[in-house]
């Protein structure tokens, strides 16, 4: 009897530790699914096509926001981050335009290991300054947005067939395959989030988010850390912008593309549970989170705002959800 | 034949800036011994435990393990020569689950359950998270990391603080093991009872410096208490003269039993209008919590504060405030504006009434003014705060509250690394203040000056008042010996 007991209070003690561990991701999820289920109700005809669509549209955005979360997780947070999708995007624009696919494909991961060493060198800066991050990479921000700029004065570029069906499931951009696409986000996400909780060099990145102090002193190299993590945020920051060169087979380098990506992938992290103070949530649940930051636009028109005042109920209800997760976290502590 | 030391420190000295910490500590510790590092508050003893554990580098001084020179740069180097220490904080990251922080550093976790299982720490799923894990749990997971990393020295600084009694049993059976296996601690505590019982020698440092090294066993408590307290500092003190609070002055401030989360366990005290009640304590025994209550940034989990007889109910120090408690906090900079004028820093408090929303008090000027007088405060810097000295900044705190007006002060350290001028000028303020008949609460870490300030003193220990006295006869052998827990102080 008294083992019964004590069983079943373990297995609720297991049941809320998980809750209070992945319950925010769980959430996301399922926010994601209902609004795209409310989406397939209003439109007439919802099918490959249109998954195809709002995973392809998404991507960049889906890359942009792992990459901030990973950078934010190891305690920082990348102001630059946009601007660097949209260096990825030109340089890869120009030097792949016109050739084949094997070369775009060696040029692609050229551009995604370059933007990770130069984002690693970002990230020893603020390490070794002790600048905070957000000054440092605002000003990296404007530097990658002025190489973009100096690569490609304006639109132009173009990328392979190939490149454009990894991205996107077609040759051409169209298309209702949405295998390809699905495979890259699952692929990505699924490396990421095994290599921050399951090896010791991703776990060192959430500790020293959640307590630089006792990561040092558990002998995590905190300095090592923070350049792997903002390496990381570069390279894919790298494949976002691949994927927009995909998406729309043009090098796009102006800043304010840049800019409005960044915003949008720091709203994204939040709404996907990843605390702005480091060391917390999942890059599982800033996937899902990703996809509604760039699908409420659609969903918000397609219930018949105009795009202008779409903004301002997007921009609203990201302040709720963010209310939401405030006020769970105030009660917790009340609480504790 | 001669034993060479299993690690052999000598002349370290740190500084922080302008502040002292470490002047010249050695430290030796043989193979297959417990050995104790103690000292008074602010002695050096935390500093020299992080220098060994490479928390931060020393500014000089040699450090050697089994009689080779150990380059201690970084925590991974502490343990890669052979230091492992498991700190008053555990090191585990909140936010990962148990198992991921041991993964985190390396360890083998069968080493780890073989540990815990001598311990006797049973049910622990090491897929919980470390947030929201007792403290004692923490401090044995830690040690379990800690011995998994198989040291020659164990490092264990306060780990018997807020340790059930059999838990520390446990620790001590540990300690037993590693020292059979010739292997050595160095332990740190403030209970000196224990270090009687399990400790084969102990430094004693004093003031930055090695002061003794003594053999508790034969000395004795006496022994050990003399070496840190030291004969010489008493003779800079003048002698304390008596004073008499008169019996049916009003009280000011009452705490009944307070609770608050295991660090203030029932604590109790009572302050009369024109009175300086002192607390003493050694470090971590509750006091910053104490003060947070009683200044109404917490809230107790039970027990009552009054003021006047009647209930505080604060729910923040403003609400402490409007009833006239003031608290001047052991960080100044936590208090002060520190790019802003001393007069705006003087005339903060002023804020809160409203008419004073819509510009300056009519008398702004005249009180900061009045204030600056009385306290006597260098106002060559004043254009900002953080430009004057500590003492300075000390006395701007002070003369806020003059500025504004109160009836009950809380004073946490005021004085700490303050010059004795300074401090003399800031003892004489809180007398003249208590003449006035205000009521004064005084934390300090200097024990020696409770007699020379206080009228009544209370020794607090794991968030207990275990002892009250006159502060007139409070020497501090006295204090000492009962902020230690020992019994029969009285």
């Amino acid at each position: 009897m008294t083992t019964l007991e004590a069983k079943t209070a373990t297995d609720t003690g297991r049941f809320q530790g998980w809750w209070s561990s992945h319950g925010w991701t769980a959430g996301v999820w399922v926010l994601m699914f209902v609004l795209i289920a409310w989406y397939a109700a209003l439109i007439p005809k919802f099918g490959a096509f249109q998954v195809n669509s709002i995973v392809k549209n998404s991507l960049p955005l889906v890359m942009l926001a792992i990459g901030q979360a990973v950078i934010v997780i190891g305690g920082g947070i990348d102001l630059g981050i946009g601007a660097m999708m949209v260096l990825a995007n030109s340089a890869a624009a120009v030097l792949m335009d016109g050739r084949p696919f094997g070369v775009t494909l060696v040029i692609a991961v050229g551009v995604v290991v370059a933007l990770a060493v130069a984002n690693g060198v970002v990230g020893w800066i603020i390490s070794v300054s002790r600048v905070p991050d957000i000054v440092v990479t605002l000003a990296t921000g404007f530097i990658y947005g002025g190489l973009a700029l100096l690569i490609l004065p304006g639109p132009g570029g173009s990328t392979s067939e190939g490149m454009r069906y990894i991205f996107t499931g077609s040759a051409g951009g169209v298309g209702s395959n949405f295998v390809p696409p699905v495979l890259v986000v699952t692929v990505v996400t699924v490396v990421v989030a095994w290599y921050l909780r399951r090896t010791r060099p991703g776990l060192s990145i959430y500790a020293s988010g959640s307590d630089l102090n006792a990561a040092y002193l558990s002998g995590v190299n905190t300095h090592r850390t923070k350049i792997r993590s903002y390496a990381m945020g570069g390279g894919l920051a790298g494949l976002a912008g691949l994927a927009v060169l995909a998406l729309t087979n043009v090098g796009d380098p102006r800043f304010a593309v840049g800019s409005a990506a960044t915003l949008q992938s720091v709203a994204a992290i939040v709404i996907g549970g990843i605390a702005l103070t480091g060391g917390v949530g999942s890059v599982v649940g800033v996937v899902a989170a990703a996809i509604i930051v760039f699908f409420l636009d659609l969903l918000l028109v397609a219930v018949g705002f105009d795009s202008n005042t779409a903004q301002v109920v997007q921009g609203a209800l990201i302040v709720a959800v963010m209310m939401v997760g405030g006020l769970l976290e105030v009660r917790r502590r009340r609480l504790e | 034949m001669e034993q060479v030391p299993l690690l052999e420190a000598r002349g370290i000295a740190k500084s922080f800036g302008a502040v002292v910490a470490l002047r010249s500590a050695d430290l030796v510790v043989m193979p297959g011994e417990v050995h104790a590092l103690l000292g008074a508050n602010g002695a050096g003893k935390s500093t020299l435990v992080k220098i060994l554990s490479g928390v931060f580098p020393a500014d000089s001084g040699s450090v050697q393990v089994n009689g080779v020179e150990a380059r201690i740069g970084s925590p991974v180097d502490a343990m890669a020569s052979g230091l492992a220490t498991v700190f008053q904080d555990p090191a585990l990251i909140p936010d990962l689950t148990i198992e991921q922080n041991f993964r985190l550093t390396d360890v083998d976790l069968d080493v780890v359950r073989g540990w815990l299982d001598q311990m006797e720490v049973e049910n622990i799923d090491f897929g919980r998270l470390v947030k929201g894990m007792p403290l004692e749990t923490l401090r044995l997971l830690d040690l379990a990391r800690a011995l998994a990393h198989d040291p020659q020295l164990l490092l264990l600084d306060e780990i018997t603080a807020a340790l059930p009694a059999d838990h520390a049993e446990k620790v001590f059976d540990v300690m037993d093991k590693l020292t059979a296996m010739g292997r050595s601690v160095l332990f740190i505590t403030h209970r000196l009872a224990e270090v009687l019982r399990v400790c084969d020698r102990a430094t004693v440092l004093r003031d930055g410096r090695k002061v003794a090294e003594v053999e508790p066993k034969a000395k004795g408590e006496a022994a050990l208490l003399e070496a840190m307290v030291g004969k010489e500092v008493k003779a800079e003190y003048q002698d304390p003269e008596q004073r008499v609070v008169p019996a049916d002055a009003p009280v000011a401030l009452e705490a009944i039993d307070l609770h608050s989360r295991g660090k203030v366990n029932g604590a109790s005290l009572s302050v009369r209008a024109g009175e300086i009640l002192g607390i003493a304590a050694l470090e971590g025994q509750g006091q910053d919590r104490l003060f947070e209550l009683l200044s109404g940034d917490r809230q107790p989990e039970s027990g009552e504060i009054l003021v006047h007889g009647e209930p505080m109910r604060a729910r923040s120090p403003f609400d402490a405030i409007a009833r006239g408690v003031v608290s001047v906090p052991a960080d100044r900079l936590h208090a002060l504006l520190p790019q802003r004028s001393v007069r705006e820093n003087l005339t903060v408090p002023l804020y809160n009434r409203v008419r004073h929303w819509f510009g300056l008090a009519r008398n702004e000027k005249e009180r900061a003014a009045s204030a600056v007088d009385r306290l006597d405060i260098d106002t060559r810097a004043q254009s900002q705060v953080r430009r004057l000295s500590g003492g300075n900044q000390q006395k701007v705190v002070l003369g806020r509250w003059l500025a504004s007006g109160f009836n009950t002060l809380l004073c946490f350290d005021p004085t700490r690394g303050i010059d004795i001028q300074t401090k003399r000028q800031i003892y004489d303020l809180l007398r003249e203040l208590a003449d006035q008949g205000n009521a004064i609460v005084l934390y300090t870490s200097e024990l020696p000056e409770i007699p020379l300030v206080c009228d009544r003193v209370l020794v607090l220990y794991n968030g207990e008042v275990v002892h009250s006295q006159d502060a007139y006869s409070a020497t501090e052998e006295k204090l000492l010996s009962a902020a230690h827990g020992l019994a029969g102080a009285s």
